[in-house]
């Protein structure tokens, strides 16, 4: 084989397409046609598209590499402390991300998950959210816990009112009087999608199975 | 294998295919140090967030996928070519063909990574790991790719010689393999982008693939050459080579799935990658019996050579236990997996490419490196760099897992736990980029006393004057 010329390509090809077939084609063919779930007591189907502001505020998030330090998948709730530091009360599952046209799993938490940042108990609201981007200060903390994304933001005179948009910052991080920091586009459609993360809904195949129930199941009546 | 000591040491393969392939090799450094210095700026990113965070073509995931791509393209793609294009051209017996196609597919892939990286900078990336750059110069890179390997290929299917090596078909497998593999990947990715998380497992099918398809066969086809020339000695254990060449291309891409353990991706995904990764170990093992003579030392390119085989085969007993869930469960999400990702990559890919390079330069020049005190302080840089790089990002990636895995330690006090061995982590990479440099300089100097000054008299040398000794 390795002396014939064409059986060696042959062979070369055979090792490709075993790999490319045994993980890609498989998966494909087994989670490709994936449909929402579609439930009966609310009448709705589920998951929820994102609204289109979210839509344009992922392309910001790849395209920044925020996955490179946040992951958006929480393991199940007896793999890891996904569940206890309160980044979701279940699982991910392949159904949460087929109405993203680009998933953001991501491979490091240096920092913490997102996946279900806005569905948290404690979740910062919009705008604690955007000065968090151009301090990098967590509200209420002091010292530096992210990069300060300041080039998201326009440092601008005030002519008239103060922009909607403008940062209340605090006394420190204020910028000279006359002036105010208002959040670029990319800002506000980033902080449109933080605030779109949720995973509310409970598919049945998130659902943990536990041995109790698995017990409980296969009890003889 | 073939008997080294009568042959000459310049051949006519060397004197035709000088140019295009130092080219290649030339190239490959640049993008070394560029990368080293990215990486540099990415590591101090993790220790100090305020960095170059007011930059924007610099936030610490462009960064990173810029040094990523300078490093696997530009370094790992143009050195591993030049290396599989020489020693196809030599063990082919004849002088290597079409080598202006090469030239212009160098030029055109150089082109195709610089345009890629100006993309990421500037917002345009993909953000699918490995596959950073932008899609349009994507199937420039496919173009670029194919017109190098024609040499190659031409090189191999003309052969005059009866048998065959192991270092060609290594390089065969690379040349061939690394076109379908990223136009499979494109189409799947970037053109017609399958939904969801599929696109993390084709991602992650992709990323093991150009490492089991296509760097490591690259690396090996330099080494499975200059192992056996430069002790003189036939590889023991050869009859297995050819098997384990086999399971390394079968069964390395489906151990992709291994960094999805838990993830929101079918369970069979990452058990079968499990299951591949031990199987691997057989290949690991073959190459590891093969190559041992590399260990009997003298020149720095079986130094390097051996560093290389050592990284090598525990980048490989790592991967297999790290693929259970029961220590996935502290490594994975951590830099843990950058250390066993550096580990293969710069502890084995790269030692084995340098150890090529410092086998190939004379022989393609027809004179010795320009300074040998270079080449040791590069030899000892490099070893102390890649030790301390994997040492303290694998330490600081324990120290991160145990403490994500207990939910009360906050995200402040695991950045204040890991911050000594992210401050080593930059030390070492400060150190890596000192040690490519000297290679550089010393490259440069090397290659210019070629045209500079009138060619060797006799360029049909013994072995013995061609290396530079460590020690």
């Amino acid at each position: 084989m390795m002396k014939n010329g064409f059986l060696f390509f042959i062979g070369l090809l055979a090792a490709f397409v075993f790999g490319w077939g045994g993980i890609a084609l498989a998966s494909h063919l087994q989670l490709g046609a994936l449909a929402p779930y579609y439930d009966d007591g609310e009448a709705s189907t589920f998951p929820a598209r994102p609204p289109g502001l979210a839509a344009r505020g992922q392309l910001v998030y790849a395209d920044l590499g925020c996955a490179s330090c946040h992951t958006q998948q929480v393991r199940r709730p007896d793999f890891g402390s996904d569940k206890d530091r309160g980044w979701g009360e279940r699982q991910s599952v392949a159904r949460d991300y087929i109405h993203q046209v680009r998933p953001q799993l991501g491979e490091s938490r240096t920092g913490p998950d997102l996946a279900n940042l806005a569905g948290r108990k404690a979740p910062y609201d919009g705008a604690e959210l955007t000065q968090f981007l151009y301090t990098g200060i967590v509200p209420g903390a002091r010292v530096l816990s992210h990069p300060p994304y300041k080039f998201l933001f326009d440092d601008r005179k005030i002519v008239g009112e103060v922009s909607a948009h403008a940062l209340a910052l605090p006394a420190g991080l204020a910028p000279a009087a006359g002036r105010q920091i208002v959040a670029g586009e990319r800002a506000r459609t980033l902080v449109a999608y933080l605030q779109s993360l949720n995973t509310p809904y409970e598919f049945p195949e998130a659902r943990p199975a536990t041995p109790a129930a698995a017990a409980k199941e296969g009890a003889p009546k | 294998m073939s008997s080294p000591s009568t042959t000459a040491e310049v051949t006519g393969a060397d004197t035709v295919g000088r140019w295009p392939l130092l080219l290649l090799l030339a190239s490959g450094l640049v993008w070394l140090v560029l990368s080293g210095v990215l990486a540099l700026i990415a590591s101090i990113q993790l220790h100090s967030p305020a960095f170059l965070a007011d930059c924007e073509s610099l936030t610490h995931g462009r960064v990173t996928s810029l040094a990523e791509t300078t490093f696997i393209y530009g370094w790992a793609a143009n050195t591993g070519l030049g290396v599989a294009l020489w020693v196809l051209g030599r063990l082919g017996g004849a002088p290597l063909r079409a080598l202006n196609w090469a030239v212009v597919g160098t030029l055109f892939w150089n082109a195709g990574i610089s345009l890629g990286l100006v993309g990421i900078a500037t917002g345009d990336a993909t953000s699918f790991a490995l596959l950073e750059m932008p899609r349009y110069v994507q199937p420039l890179l496919v173009a670029a790719y194919v017109a190098i390997g024609v040499s190659g290929i031409l090189a191999w299917s003309g052969r005059r010689t009866d048998g065959t090596f192991a270092s060609q078909w290594y390089a065969v497998a690379a040349l061939f393999l690394f076109p379908w593999l990223l136009i499979a990947a494109q189409t799947m990715l970037l053109w017609s982008p399958v939904r969801g998380v599929l696109q993390a497992v084709v991602n992650g099918w992709y990323v093991q693939g150009a490492f089991s398809l296509w760097l490591a066969p690259l690396a090996l086809a330099g080494v499975y050459y200059v192992v056996p020339k430069a002790t003189g000695r036939t590889l023991p254990s050869y009859e297995f080579a050819s098997l384990s060449f086999w399971t390394l291309l079968f069964v390395g891409s489906l151990t992709g799935g291994r960094h999805l353990i838990g993830g929101p991706v079918p369970a069979w995904i990452p058990t079968l990658a499990n299951a591949a990764c031990t199987m691997l170990l057989f290949h690991y093992a073959v190459v590891a019996l093969n190559l041992r003579g590399a260990f009997s030392g003298g020149s720095t390119a079986l130094r390097f050579i051996s560093f290389g085989l050592v990284a090598y085969l525990l980048g490989a007993v790592l991967d297999a236990v790290t693929a259970f869930r029961g220590v996935a469960l502290v490594t994975q999400f951590t830099s843990f997996a950058t250390a066993q990702q550096q580990l293969a990559l710069y502890g084995g890919i790269s030692m084995f490419l340098f150890g090529s390079l410092y086998f190939a330069v004379p022989r393609l020049t027809g004179r010795a490196w320009a300074s040998a005190a270079l080449l040791r302080g590069h030899l000892a840089l490099a070893s102390f760099g890649v030790v301390l790089l994997v040492v303290t990002l694998a330490a600081a990636g324990w120290t991160q897992g145990q403490d994500l895995n207990h939910a009360a330690t906050s995200f402040a006090d695991i950045a204040a736990h890991t911050r000594p061995w992210l401050l080593g982590v930059t030390a070492a990479q400060g150190i890596l980029l000192l040690g490519n440099l000297l290679l550089l300089v010393n490259f440069a100097i090397s290659v210019s006393s070629v045209c500079c000054s009138a060619p060797a008299e006799n360029s049909f040398r013994q072995p013995s004057t061609m290396e530079a000794h460590a020690s």
